[in-house]
């Protein structure tokens, strides 16, 4: 299983070339601007198309097998995140850096669920519509949608309202916030233990 | 943890050692399967090392582990 792990990964990795020429293509040209020539452009296209999705298979088989292998988990991310564990006192600093990167993950993901929460509405209504002779307002929320499209599902407002500062939840997509994760968890850990080292 | 318990500072004498034996901190740390760093760290007090390294650094200096490592009470 661990010959056949490191041949698909040497595979996975050789085919982001490709990935990357193929997403540079479909952004100069458009996606589907090869498919409509005949010959070597449309036989190009199709293999290119192979390829992309025999990628996207092994990156989920690889994704799954960094979660429940062990092994396999710690001869690939201890590479991306240049874990050396030489001796015990390098394994006890590992130990503490991984803690604080657990701990700044977590601290990270809470105040990002916060943010993603929080709802902060500044306005003013016309002075028809004013409340005790106010006519500007602040309202506070908290969003809590467990599917995406909730926010579809809300009551269109009746009062012609002119916005001065709205905020409804992170304006950033999933993807990003996740990519931010990544690139933390590695950062925080890489800087404690720089820092443990010294 | 009680107010009143002993903090041990663990003072070793292993660059005294060292320097009787004419031995190199990279070749100390290849005897004993170490790195330079941890050697460096463990000298400058910074490291205490596991029972099994001490027993280690020990047996290469053909000593006992109390020539090398002893205890400083400390109240904290």
């Amino acid at each position: 299983m661990k010959r056949v792990d490191s041949i698909l990964l040497k595979v996975f990795l050789c085919g982001i070339p490709v990935i990357a020429v193929l997403a540079g293509l479909s952004y100069l040209y458009g996606a589907g601007a090869v498919s409509h020539h005949a010959g070597f452009g449309r036989l190009m296209n199709n293999f290119m198309g192979l390829v992309f999705a025999l990628w996207m298979v092994l990156s989920m088989y690889l994704c799954v097998r960094l979660v429940v292998s062990g092994p396999f988990r710690d001869q690939v991310i201890a590479k991306i995140t240049f874990i050396r564990e030489r001796d015990e006192r390098e394994a006890i600093l590992t130990g503490k850096a991984a803690k604080t990167a657990m701990l700044t993950s977590l601290a990270l993901l809470i105040l990002l669920f916060c943010l993603s929460c929080f709802h902060v509405s500044i306005y003013k209504v016309p002075p028809e519509n004013a409340v005790n002779g106010k006519t500007g307002f602040i309202t506070l929320g908290l969003g809590f949608d467990l599917l995406k499209n909730g926010e579809q599902d809300r009551p269109k407002e009746r009062i012609q309202k002119q916005d001065i500062f709205s905020y409804r939840g992170l304006p950033v997509s999933g993807t990003t916030v996740i990519l931010v994760l990544i690139v933390w968890q590695i950062v925080a850990y890489n800087y404690s233990m720089r820092r443990l080292m010294r | 943890m009680s107010k009143s318990l002993l903090q041990l500072k663990i003072v070793n004498r292993l660059h005294v050692l060292r320097a009787e034996q004419r031995i190199t901190q990279e070749q100390l740390a290849k005897e004993v399967g170490v790195t330079r760093a941890t050697i460096i760290a463990i000298e400058g007090g910074g490291y205490n090392p596991s029972l099994e390294l001490a027993f280690r650094i020990a047996r290469y200096f053909k000593t006992d582990i109390h020539t090398i490592f002893s205890v400083e009470e400390e109240v904290q």
